[in-house]
């Protein structure tokens, strides 16, 4: 039995034509099948070239224009919320729902641009998704100077929360003096 | 009789889809399988950037409608291979799948390859099973790199020998000498499960039609018997 095992050489097709062509080998089974339904490309050995210099990517990167609404939200929000449950095929994540959500908002077109960010934001609360601002921490060196920058801007943010506190107590004392008054006969938690 | 075996042959080539395999999938059950998934950018092979449809955040992304042609291409040829009565062994040497594989192998009736392939298999089967072999008569690579990220030796070995191979063909494969080629996702469960499915059920049907056909022509040739001698007792099968 004679064959040809130079598979460098032409396709597997191509040899065991041209040893039929001669005789010394009788019709395999799969022969006429390859010459009825042949495949897209013939199945040539090729050699695999490292390319030097510069190279140029011939695969296009993927991108919509949604892309920039979720990378907005994923800078300041962080990962959302919930985590991805990929086992559902219909599942929307929290990113999704804002992208829909912001692409609505800009079809009615009521809102500026610059606003329909934060719109968007307000309007999810509305819908029950709470959305966590990702915290500043990232600072790489710590100078005095910003250490007591730092310092007073969190003094001024304290004192300002401690005076909003204030005034929501001084203002729920004046429109509720009856529930202090049952407050101050119950044991304080 | 030498001219209904040539009937029996010729017709099927005939049709382009003799075996009807383009119902078996739909573009939606390719993606629900997550078929499209590559690999990263960096693990991309030369010769598979044609099958690549883009570049999601460096994650290769594969074409789904060339796969839907080469998957169409790829199960009719191993359906008329399994007509015509070819040995088929499937061969993957990916641990994760290889039960899948050979229990699939099994429910067709035909022979699968999943563990350390030797080096004289193929190339040297008449010195080590003994003379008078049958190769098989076609591969099917359900993952064609082996454990340590390199093309399967079956690939080339089948290439020598002559012997066509269908495989599947993920982004760091090199597809060259795959005579048919399924650029396709071979790491994930529910991709593997697909293949294996649609070539289980290939090679059945495929094999279905050849008894039904052949049952069909033994039922012809022995009425043109019986109307050229006086009819004799019926049902003698």
């Amino acid at each position: 039995m004679a064959g040809s095992r130079m598979q460098k050489t032409g396709s597997v097709f191509s040899r065991t034509r041209n040893l039929l062509r001669i005789g010394v080998i009788e019709k395999p089974l799969w022969f006429d099948v390859y010459a009825a339904f042949p495949p897209l490309r013939e199945p040539l050995y090729r050699v695999p070239r490292p390319r030097y210099g510069k190279v140029t990517d011939v695969v296009p990167p993927i991108f919509y224009r949604e892309d920039e609404v979720r990378a907005k939200f994923y800078k300041i929000y962080g990962s959302g919320p919930k985590p991805f449950d990929l086992s559902q095929p219909k599942y929307k994540s929290i990113c999704q729902r804002f992208v829909e959500k912001y692409n609505e908002l800009k079809e009615e077109g009521k809102i500026e641009e610059e606003n329909l960010f934060e719109e968007t934001g307000k309007a999810l609360l509305a819908s029950g998704i709470i959305l966590q601002r990702r915290g500043t921490d990232k600072v790489a060196q710590q100078d005095h100077q910003d250490a007591e920058a730092r310092d007073s801007v969190l003094h001024l943010q304290l004192q300002t929360v401690l005076e909003e506190l204030q005034e929501k107590k001084e203002s729920q004392e004046e429109q509720t003096p009856e529930l202090k008054e049952t407050q101050k006969e119950n044991p304080s938690s | 009789p030498p001219d209904l075996e040539d009937k029996l042959l010729t017709e099927p080539l005939r049709h382009p889809d003799f075996f009807n395999v383009k119902e078996l999938f739909s573009l939606k059950d390719l993606f629900d399988a997550r078929v499209h998934l590559g690999h990263k950018k960096g693990c991309r092979h030369q010769f598979m950037e044609p099958y690549i449809f883009g570049c999601r955040l460096d994650q290769d992304i594969i074409d789904l409608d060339q796969t839907m042609q080469h998957l169409q291409l790829a199960l009719n040829f191993t359906a008329h291979v399994a007509y015509r009565k070819g040995i088929i062994l499937f061969v993957s040497r990916n641990r994760q799948f290889c039960h899948l594989v050979e229990s699939t192998a099994r429910e067709c009736g035909e022979y699968a390859h999943t563990r350390y392939w030797q080096g004289g298999l193929l190339t040297n089967a008449h010195i080590q099973f003994g003379p008078g072999i049958r190769l098989p008569d076609l591969l099917i690579f359900l993952s064609s790199l082996n454990n340590v990220f390199e093309p399967h030796v079956a690939i080339r070995d089948a290439a020598k020998m002559n012997i066509p191979t269908v495989g599947v063909v993920d982004t760091n494969c090199n597809p060259c000498l795959i005579t048919y080629p399924i650029p396709g996702n071979d790491d994930s469960p529910t991709s593997m499960e697909l293949y294996c499915k649609l070539f289980k059920m290939t090679i059945i049907r495929a094999k279905n039609k050849r008894k039904q056909i052949e049952v069909f022509q033994d039922l012809q040739s022995q009425e043109k018997h019986d109307t050229s001698r006086p009819v004799l007792a019926e049902g003698q099968a």
